[in-house]
């Protein structure tokens, strides 16, 4: 085994991870802040790839298109998430929080159908802008470009949403709900508007994850369930509602799959889950959890 | 009240001797429900009576139907030893899991169950050898035993099948009373108590996590012996029931059942399968349907079927002119 | 528990004998009138791509059936369910199918997993049940088998085995590798391909194999693992939608480049909705395989069966997958005008050796395993200024019938 290999594996788990993240900080700062655990983050993030393809299908091919229509898609799933929120979910803060997990796995069912009923059952794809649809090599590891600008730009929403928590008074706002909901409030912050708000942005998350995921897989029924398990891992290895946590559980749980593949490949199926199930028993609120964020 | 147990009785009767109607579709839901509700039931003795929330359970489902599957396939361990030794099974992994994911608390346990839960599919999505992997173990048989009933009024006329449906009911019946008695016990006031307050628990010197545990086993262990008779009844094993959707779909049949009654899953299990049934049978676009039903039923009926049952039975009470009984009723709300 | 609990307990339980009882009596009693073919198939979530079109073949051909005044004098009616990918699943809506809508016939399932779940069922209620997709070698494996199962799919025997003869033939190759689904189908393929291709290539040395997990988001890691082995050729067995995730990945890793395109996609990766789906990234040069192809100049009677399935279907390119339907179909209905009956076991028996004149050409059902000798297309993919995607060279498509290497 060679170092380019271990260079190349350490890659490609960055890029699992970078578009895990993309996906994963949504469903962080939802629980976080809403205190919801939305089973639909995978449904949001299917939504996005199918709205991502839609708007390729009408601006055709092209670098300017591809990213206008990723961030047109992201804002149609922000939108959709703000009309669940307000219409739906609003009437349900409040209430035995089975009954919010149910409702947001019952909208997992009706969103596979109408994504069905709107796009029907064939795969559909994206092409990748054609600015970035080469490769760089790095020190004997080959990355595709595309994957290269999306660790960018996820390097730069890393950093956005950071400085957004951190410096705002907005983060502020957050970061006080994140850790002790009942204070926010008596402290007169507008939490129908925060929970609506950080609703949407979670679904922007989400659909840009989605959209931005599209030319790199195949866009089909079923990528919901499938992501939002990972997403679980990576939120959960992190620890719930940590910014950072998901950011570090993505990497791990890119890192864990990307090794288990080479060194074990029988058994990188439960390498994830194992990781999952090692961190809560070490640390039981993830990585960089902390107990008081939990209440759900 | 011993008037309503003798209906209960008459009823159960009933339910087993269903494929006398001729109705063989009516026989399976029947089982499926009966089975689904055992399940159901083994959940909510964590969910409802403790207040732990597994998103794994599944898992012991699974092994106990992987357990009976492979027993009655490939060895000659009659059903009556295979039945215990399922669920036995089950019960040792939920010790296992158990161990670990007492220690942790609220969302964070469900997750470690949800861990486990999948680490155990991949197993036995995995094991080819053993489990066959994802083309599962098809072709479990149905126990020897029933065989032998030939010459038995009544049921000597039903076919294999409908003999298990039978024996299911009694199976069932008899595990849902003992978990009836565990929970009316000191021992599942203990859990109720845990559930309120665990803190209260703790001072009062109660070792929380040992009956925590307890009760994770004991929900294991049912849920081992529910899985044991579906494999049957589904005529095979495969790794998709042990999937975390299917975690997630008991635990619908719980919540839309109605969690803070006993007999509120049962009520579930069956409103969940028989929407699934009908609708799949009318629409492809099933999963619109249930979706709209659920959502439905979380705005309308929060407190689940249970409740409009309760609901139902209180506005009775009060016509017959018993009002007074109502109220001790409702006061005496259990759990 | 207050004895209330008890009390109520009651109410739910006559409630669903009320409700057993209606749907009981719901039932419905088809002796006469159509002959009703129960029909459990995917038709949703990722496996609907294929499923539907599956049942779409199912349904023209019992159309066409229907119009020249139907069989034994009775029309044939298909009542279709979704199974949702889940055996147990299917077992449910197969049993649904047959004790309340009283089918004669089940023809069906998509998965290795739902084909033996629903044969079970079909042994114990004495129903014929022929699977149009199922390509497990258990299910028409010695110990399994059982006169009410047929199958009219390859199976992964036949399909690893065609493989491996076509890849024997490639010169120059010295190192193959292979990726596979981590599941029954991938596996068995992979291994029927490997055993066949030592036996006929000693000097082969197989260096690599990959398992991502079926639906696997993400092949990067396993295509670069594999890259580092350096194979000459690959063998890929990444169906039911995989095959695309897989290119989009592979393309910009340089990895078709490294292989220098020598690929043989399996799992119908030169399906026409596949090679649609990934459109102009599809890598042109790799051998893929396929049921069906709008496009191939096939034998007598192929070119109508594309124009009718255009017709019926409404797209003027059409999937690959109905022909599976359209001859589990066709192999029904002939084997219910030999037996003149509908009685289950007497179709069973007209059914072992019969011949039937498939769209693709003569096809037998084998009565040593209860197995048709269906073969797939295996193609050079191509660009063809005629279509916005791939295709396979009309002009290089072998039909390779299995006959020759079938046990």
């Amino acid at each position: 085994m060679t170092v380019s290999i271990l260079i190349n594996q350490a890659f490609s788990g960055l890029t699992t991870s970078v578009f895990l993240f993309m996906a994963a900080i949504g469903l962080s700062l939802i629980f976080g802040v809403v205190r919801v655990l939305n089973f639909a983050h995978g449904s949001f993030y299917m939504i996005g790839a199918y709205c991502a393809y839609q708007f390729s299908v009408y601006f055709g091919p092209g670098n300017a298109s591809f990213w206008m229509g990723a961030v047109l898609a992201a804002s149609v799933v922000a939108f959709l998430g703000l009309l669940v929120e307000r219409f739906l979910l609003r009437h349900l803060y409040g209430k035995e929080e089975l009954l919010q997990l149910l409702f947001t796995y019952s909208l997992v069912l009706v969103f596979a159908d109408s994504v069905k009923a709107i796009w029907g059952i064939e795969q559909v794809s994206v092409a990748r802008p054609p600015a970035l649809s080469g490769r760089v090599e790095l020190a004997g590891a080959v990355i595709p470009e595309y994957s290269l600008m999306v660790s960018i730009i996820c390097s730069f929403l890393v950093l956005a949403l950071w400085l957004i928590i951190q410096r705002t008074r907005v983060g502020r706002i957050i970061r006080a709900a994140a850790a002790d909901r009942e204070t926010t409030t008596a402290l007169g912050v507008n939490v129908t508007w925060l929970n609506s708000s950080v609703f949407a942005a979670g679904c922007f998350l989400a659909g840009l994850g989605g959209a931005l995921v599209a030319p790199v897989t195949a866009i089909s029924l079923g990528m919901d369930t499938e992501i939002v398990i990972a997403c679980f891992i990576a939120v959960v290895v992190g620890g719930m509602g940590s910014f950072w946590g998901t950011l570090l559980g993505s990497l791990l749980y890119g890192q864990v799959l990307a090794f288990g593949i080479l060194l074990m490949p029988e058994f990188s199926l439960f390498a994830v889950y194992a990781l999952m199930a090692v961190v809560l028993i070490i640390r039981p609120h993830g990585l960089l959890g902390s107990s008081e964020a939990v209440r759900a | 009240m011993t008037r309503w147990r003798w209906l209960l009785v008459v009823a159960i009767i009933g339910v087993a001797l269903v494929p006398l109607s001729g109705a063989r579709m009516a026989t399976f839901l029947a089982t499926d429900v009966a089975i689904w509700a055992l399940f159901a039931v083994s959940l909510n003795i964590l969910v409802g009576y403790t207040g732990l929330v597994s998103f794994g359970h599944a898992a012991y489902f699974g092994i106990g139907a992987y357990a009976m599957g492979l027993l009655l396939k490939n060895t000659t361990v009659p059903f009556v030893l295979a039945l215990p030794l399922a669920g036995l099974l089950a019960a040792m992994f939920a010790v296992l899991v158990g161990f670990f994911c007492v220690r942790i608390t609220k969302v964070y346990f469900s997750m470690l169950t949800l861990a486990f839960a999948q680490i155990a599919w991949a197993l036995c999505f995995k094991v080819n050898a053993v489990t066959g992997g994802d083309q599962g173990l098809p072709g479990i048989p149905y126990p020897g035993f029933l065989k032998y009933f030939d010459g038995v009024p009544v049921i000597g006329a039903f076919d294999m099948g409908e003999r298990f449906h039978v024996l299911v009911i009694v199976l069932v019946v008899t595990f849902l009373v003992i978990i009836h008695r565990i929970l009316g016990s000191p021992f599942g006031r203990v859990l109720t108590m845990i559930r309120e307050n665990p803190g209260r628990a703790e001072f009062v010197g109660v070792n929380v996590r040992r009956y925590q545990l307890a009760a994770f086993v004991i929900a294991g262990l049912f849920a081992g012996l529910a899985g044991a008779m579906f494999g049957i009844f589904n005529r095979g094993m495969y790794p998709d029931l042990m999937y975390w959707t299917k975690s997630a779909e008991v635990l619908i049949m719980v919540v839309l059942g109605g969690m803070s009654r006993f007999y509120g899953p049962i009520l579930g299990a069956f409103l969940l399968l028989w929407l699934n049934q009908e609708i799949t049978a009318v629409t492809e676009y099933w999963s619109l349907i249930v979706g709209l039903s659920l959502m439905a039923l979380i705005f309308f009926l929060p407190g689940g079927a249970a409740d409009l049952v309760e609901r139902g039975r209180r506005f009775l009470a009060t016509r017959a002119g018993r009002a007074a009984t109502a109220v001790v009723e409702t006061r005496t709300r259990n759990p | 528990m207050p004895a209330n609990a008890r009390f109520s307990s009651v109410g739910a339980i006559l409630r669903t004998i009320a409700m057993a009882a209606a749907i009981g009596a719901t039932a419905v009693h088809a002796q006469t009138g159509p002959i009703r073919v129960g029909f459990p198939i995917v038709m949703s979530g990722s496996g609907a791509q294929f499923g539907i079109p599956v049942l779409k073949g199912a349904q023209m051909y019992a159309e066409e059936v229907n119009k020249a005044g139907g069989v034994l004098g009775r029309q044939i009616e298909i009542i279709a369910r979704d199974t949702k990918l889940r055996p147990d699943e299917a077992v449910r809506v197969a049993r649904e199918l047959i004790t309340r809508e009283r089918v004669n016939f089940l023809v069906g399932t998509f998965t290795s997993a739902e084909g033996p779940a629903v044969s079970e069922i079909a042994k114990e209620n004495k129903i014929l049940f022929i699977a149009p997709v199922p390509a497990t070698d258990r299910l028409t494996a010695p110990d399994a088998l059982h006169p009410y199962v047929f199958r009219v799919a390859k199976n992964t025997t036949t399909e690893g085995r065609a493989a491996a003869e076509l890849m024997s033939k490639w010169p120059d190759i010295k190192r193959v590798a292979t990726i596979a689904p981590d599941f029954a189908y991938g596996q068995d393929t992979t291994k029927s391909f490997v055993d066949r291709l030592k036996q006929l290539r000693p000097d082969i040395e197989i260096v690599d194999q990959q398992w991502p997990k079926l639906s696997e988001p993400d092949y990067t890691p396993f295509l670069t693992a594999q890259m580092s082995r350096k194979p000459d050729a690959v063998l890929s067995v990444l169906c039911c939608g995989n095959f695309d995730t897989l290119v989009k990945q592979a393309k910009p890793i340089g990895y078709f480049e490294a292989i220098k395109y020598k690929m043989l996609a399996l799992g119908e990766a030169g399906s026409v909705e596949t090679m649609r789906s990934i459109g102009a990234d599809y890598p042109q040069g790799i051998w893929g395989n396929t049921y069906d192809a709008f496009y191939w100049e096939g034998p007598k009677g192929h070119s109508e069966y594309i124009e009718r399935l255009k017709a019926f279907t409404k797209e003027t390119e059409p999937s690959s997958w109905p022909i599976q339907g359209y001859i589990a179909m066709q192999f029904l209905v002939e084997a219910i005008k030999k037996a003149n009956s509908v009685d289950s076991g007497k179709v069973s028996a007209a059914l072992l050796g019969m011949t039937i004149a498939s769209p693709v050409g003569p096809l037998t059902m084998r009565s040593k395993d209860q197995q048709a000798n269906r073969g797939q297309l295996y193609g050079v993919a191509i660009k063809d200024p005629r279509y916005p995607f791939a295709i396979l060279d009309p002009k290089k498509i072998i039909n390779i019938d299995p006959s020759k290497f079938m046990d």
